[in-house]
């Protein structure tokens, strides 16, 4: 067999199967969301701009009808996972930098607590935040007895709720670039810096956190990109308070039938997702350039 | 200072675990009611799951289509994993080869795009895998899972195998073809054999993100298939019963038990 047969043959069945397959189901969403809903589902193929219409404010009035609420609730989204991004961040960093000085076997130990959520059910690791945040859940049995409270508070169902499940999820995802960025910090730089006369403040904005950049540039992309998107969290913790664009994504495919208005939600998802991956990427190019 | 990080990173542990804690805790309590007011230990609901007769309000007799719903969604779970694992694990390790050993023109872009899959929002792919399925006729079934599954698993795979290549010493294949073995060969007897932790790193990724899938399972398993996470997804929006703890504890048990093994595989391969 000669080498470039061999390379053919290795290539081929990956690329032909993504192809069709994750570039093929990409495709037909762009496709979908530009035709006309047909009447009782489905489509009719014919073009259509007006399901971009409906949450931009272009619709006719008669046919389609403009609802602010949708802008609202792709704008939730996007707070709420910037919200994460920066709850995650807060949370991780004096963690990440604890354990970057621990002992080797406590280290390696520490970053295997971390790591083994990832490897436990999504839906049951938020089956957890159900029982604990229900009226009659732990929190409430537990601040009712200590007597911090006299009425059970209202958690579940609320967008605390939605936040709270996202940063849940999400936060073994920022914990792993940053600590990785600052196990990489130049201890001797700090030091520099505090002999040279830099106070705990300055040293730390101005010689760790721009080392560290790149780590918390990382993790905000891999927490950000699947918190917008996410459906499960919100339809577990959120209730109709906490609807999140994709809630409404999957409404319009599995309820209202409403395929070409779900394709145009989801082509909005991707379409951020995608200028966060090329923002990231420049960040990234830019940096290794300087 | 010091003590207020130590202070504040218990505490992000404790976050991390409390709730695996109250679950296991409370599948361990007997109140059929209110599953969150302890009412004394019983071990019911693990027995219920294993096909024991349980004492219960009438009022949930309906309910109990458990066991055998159950241990179907445990198979076709196992089902799609076995299939994706391998098929994810084939592609994505030649890919890996390919990439890491050949020249070829659009070599870069198609490292870019693979990492792609990965980064897509699972809703989004969930809904154009379903479209894409019903616009060309097929059925919804095992196969449109497993295929599910592959687009975004061969990346992961693909990823990990990679990562292990870059650190490898190619003069071992270019000895092995100037010795005279063709490319097949040297493949199998110098490359895979050095690749092994980094396929079996990535098949096992590949296994337990398949089995814990639920986003795009849960748009293209269609009626007749139904998958472990989508399964216990549909019993909490149904109104959470007991026995769910119980399923819910060995899930996190049997996730314990894979994580221990891959981070022990992984502490084999690089004897440090």
């Amino acid at each position: 067999m000669r080498q470039s047969t061999f390379l053919a043959a290795l290539l081929a069945p990956a690329t032909l199967f993504l192809g069709v397959f994750f570039l093929g189901p990409l495709l037909i969403i762009a496709v979908f969301s530009l035709l006309t809903p047909g009447l009782y589902g489905g489509v009719e193929w014919s073009f259509y701009h007006q399901n971009y219409g409906r949450i931009f404010g272009w619709a006719d009035g008669i046919m389609e009808i403009y609802e602010p609420v949708y802008l609202q609730i792709l704008l939730r989204s996007l707070g709420f996972a910037a919200l994460t991004v920066g709850l995650c961040l807060v949370i991780c960093y004096p963690v990440a930098f604890w354990v970057a000085r621990l002992p080797p076997r406590a280290r390696l130990f520490c970053l295997f607590l971390v790591t083994l959520p990832f490897f436990s059910s999504l839906i049951v690791r938020l089956y957890a935040w159900l029982l604990i945040l229900k009226p009659s859940g732990l929190l409430n049995q537990t601040l009712l007895a200590t007597g911090l409270i006299q009425t059970p508070l209202e958690i579940l169902y609320t967008q605390s709720a939605v936040v709270l499940g996202l940063v849940y999820v999400m936060v073994p995802f920022m914990f792993l670039p940053l600590y990785s960025a600052i196990d990489n910090l130049d201890r001797s730089m700090v030091e520099a810096s505090m002999d040279l006369g830099a106070n705990r403040v300055q040293t730390f904005t101005k010689v760790v956190l721009p080392q560290t950049l790149p780590g918390i540039i990382g993790g905000a992309v891999i927490v950000f990109i699947p918190s917008v998107g996410n459906f499960i969290v919100p339809d577990v913790l959120g209730g109709a308070k906490g609807l999140m664009v994709g809630n409404l994504v999957e409404q319009q495919f599995l309820s209202a039938r409403n395929w070409p208005f779900g394709a145009a939600l989801a082509m909005i998802v991707m379409g951020v997702v995608l200028a966060t991956l090329l923002y990231a990427s420049a960040r990234a190019r830019s940096a290794a350039h300087a | 200072m010091r003590s207020l990080l130590t202070l504040w990173s218990l505490a992000f542990f404790a976050f991390i675990y409390a709730p695996l804690a109250v679950i296991v805790a409370y599948s361990f309590n007997a109140n059929p009611v209110n599953m969150m007011i302890w009412d004394g230990f019983t071990l019911d609901w693990y027995r219920g799951l294993f096909g024991a007769a349980v004492e219960r309000p009438a009022s949930d007799a309906l309910y109990i289509e458990n066991t055998d719903q159950l241990l179907a969604a445990l198979r076709t779970s196992l089902t799609v994993a076995f299939f994706t694992t391998t098929i994810a694990t084939v592609l994505g390790t030649s890919l890996a080869i390919a990439l890491g050993r050949g020249r070829f023109v659009g070599q870069k872009a198609l490292g870019g795009f693979l990492l792609l899959p990965m980064m897509m929002p699972d809703i989004v792919l969930g809904i154009g895998l379903l479209i894409f399925f019903l616009t060309l006729g097929m059925q919804l079934s095992l196969l449109t899972i497993i295929i599910g599954h592959c687009t975004f698993l061969i990346s992961y795979v693909f990823v990990i195998v990679q990562a292990r290549l870059a650190g490898l010493d190619p003069a071992l294949e270019e000895a092995s073809a100037d010795l005279g073995a063709s490319p097949f060969v040297t493949l199998r007897k110098v490359l895979i054999p050095q690749l092994a932790p980094g396929i079996l790193g990535g098949a096992l990724l590949a296994f337990v993100i398949s089995m814990d899938d639920l986003v795009i399972t849960y748009f293209i398993a269609g009626t007749d298939n139904t998958t472990l996470p989508v399964f216990i997804f549909g019993m909490i929006r149904r109104g959470v019963k007991p026995e769910i703890n119980a399923i819910a504890t060995l899930i996190i048990l049997s996730s314990v038990v894979i994580a221990g093994l891959g981070l022990w595989l992984r502490a084999r391969k690089t004897p440090a």
